[in-house]
């Protein structure tokens, strides 16, 4: 599993996330290059649809990132977005899917070496856990 | 107000029959939708607003061609304005319309929900020879009580429903637990039906100690018949692997949401522009992986459709009844829907005033989602 390298999809607020990946970018901070990152308004915004069709296509791991809590650009959003993963999480755990493969963190504009160290580490925690199950089977 | 109305001539269905037709006559209602046989013999719903049909009805009817809150939610829509539209519904389909409700799907205003007891309902689509003996069919269905919890012939959802009586409602009937033969109970809750009570005659008291007794005995059974079932269930469903294989007889028909009672969409998301692939897109897919399975994307579509009614979800099972592909459907959204519902302390169906999970948050809730 040592060339493994996951493919994780990010989806990142514009108004933290985002602008921390790119405080982290322009601060020439080093962190592993798994992750695609998709910029969307609000952590709010997304879907589970998109997490779960990232991960039926054979993504390793879904990233989503929002503002703190209380920070939201929209005032509640991310409130929003936590009661869906609460959701999307007991849905998973329900069917017997592995729910460590989506993770919500709260990274603020400010936070860029707090962007790196959590890319660095769900990449960590997703090579330690392999591929997802969904790369293998096409009939999905 | 609440208490027994007396049966009289062993017949409880024309009892309420009887109850019906007063109000239609007095005007109090302009139609009732109540369970019937057609004349082609098939059991069904009808919109009664001639009381002299009320002879056609079967308000006990243990069938269920469709959960009646889709009927209500295409009733329902605009509101009944100047009319005054009764609904005789089942626990599952009363809990179903509540979930519309809080949708704003459906505008209560001119709707009297009267909420009847439900021990299981067969499928409707079994039912058409029986409808020669169906002057009492129904009667006897309510009056030999023993039989019910267990019984394997209803719809799998009924055999494992612990919601044997109606949780929220205008009116209340009741025939489990009593001599349906000689009485029923009747329990208002709301204003709305005070007019259709005015001379009724009710001997009014608390709800008799054997029925609550045989409810919760009821409830519980069938709660332990659920957790079997669920079991069962685990061993074949969970994991992606299994997962798939469960799923993967579906043809992606979208049966299973056009019968769901409160799948209110009018445009499905997955019948949007989203889910539109070009062929090059499509090709794409299958040059990455080698190959792909067209139709492709009925995995997704089912576990987005979790994601979105799953804290609504009222596990009335007809979306198995629908499934041309026999995926079994009924448990699996069973054991979803609680966990996901669990998680908000929430019960589809159960109070008009809970506000849905999804509409809703705290500030001071869930505090570690997001933390790490």
């Amino acid at each position: 599993m040592a060339d493994f390298e996951p493919r994780i999809v990010g989806f990142l607020c514009n108004w933290c996330t985002y602008a921390g990946a790119d405080l982290a970018g322009t601060s020439r901070m080093q962190y592993p290059p798994n992750m695609r990152s998709i910029r969307v308004m609000c952590s709010g915004a997304v879907d589970s649809v998109y997490v779960l069709r990232a991960l039926l296509e054979g993504a390793d791991a879904v990233f989503i990132g929002g503002c703190h809590p209380g920070d939201c650009h929209y005032v509640s959003g991310n409130y929003k977005a936590r009661r869906r993963m609460v959701l999307l999480n007991a849905i998973m755990k329900s069917v017997g899917l592995d729910d460590d493969r989506v993770w919500l963190r709260w990274i603020s504009a400010a936070e860029g070496r707090k962007f790196a160290d959590t890319v660095t580490e769900l990449t960590a925690s997703i090579k330690a856990r392999g591929p997802s199950r969904f790369r293998e089977l096409w009939e999905v | 107000m609440k208490g027994i109305l007396k049966v009289t001539g062993r017949n409880p269905e024309q009892a309420l029959r009887d109850l019906f037709a007063g109000w239609l006559r007095a005007d109090r209602l302009s139609a009732l939708l109540v369970p019937a046989w057609s004349k082609s013999g098939a059991a069904t719903l009808a919109l009664i607003a001639d009381p002299e049909k009320m002879a056609e009805t079967s308000p006990l009817l243990p069938a269920m061609a469709v959960n009646a809150a889709s009927v209500v939610h295409q009733l329902a829509r605009s509101g009944a304005i100047g009319q005054r539209v009764g609904l005789l519904l089942r626990p599952c389909e009363l809990r179903g319309v509540v979930e519309l409700i809080k949708l704003r799907q459906v505008l209560p205003d001119n709707l009297v929900m009267i909420g009847i007891d439900c021990a299981g309902t067969y499928k409707a689509a079994g039912f058409r020879g029986i409808r020669k003996d169906a002057a009492d069919f129904a009667n006897k269905h309510v009056r030999n009580q023993t039989a019910l919890t267990g019984n394997s012939n209803f719809r799998l959802a009924c055999q494992v429903c612990e919601y044997p009586r109606p949780l929220v409602f205008d009116l209340a009937l009741g025939w489990l637990g009593l001599n349906p033969d000689k009485e029923l109970w009747l329990e208002a809750a709301t204003d709305k039906v005070k007019a259709l009570l005015d001379g009724v005659k009710l001997v009014e008291g608390e709800e008799p100690k054997p029925r609550l007794k045989a409810l919760a005995a009821f409830a519980e059974q069938r709660q332990q018949a659920a957790a079997g079932r669920i079991a069962e269930l685990d061993k074949v469903m969970m994991g992606a692997d299994n997962l798939v294989r469960y799923f993967a007889d579906c043809l992606n028909c979208h049966n299973c949401m056009r019968v769901c009672p409160v799948c209110y969409c009018h445009e499905c998301f997955f019948d949007s522009a989203t889910f539109e692939r070009d062929i090059a897109e499509q090709v794409r897919i299958a040059q990455r992986k080698g190959l792909t399975r067209m139709p492709s994307e009925t995995l997704l579509f089912h576990l987005t459709r979790m994601n979105h009614m799953m804290t609504s979800c009222v596990q009335c099972g007809i979306c198995e009844d629908s499934c041309p592909a026999g995926v079994g459907l009924t448990i699996l959204f069973k054991k979803v829907a609680r966990n996901a519902q669990a998680e908000f302390d929430y019960v589809a169906g159960r109070s008009l005033d809970e506000p849905l999970p999804l509409t809703t948050f705290r500030e001071d809730e869930f505090q570690t989602i997001g933390e790490g």
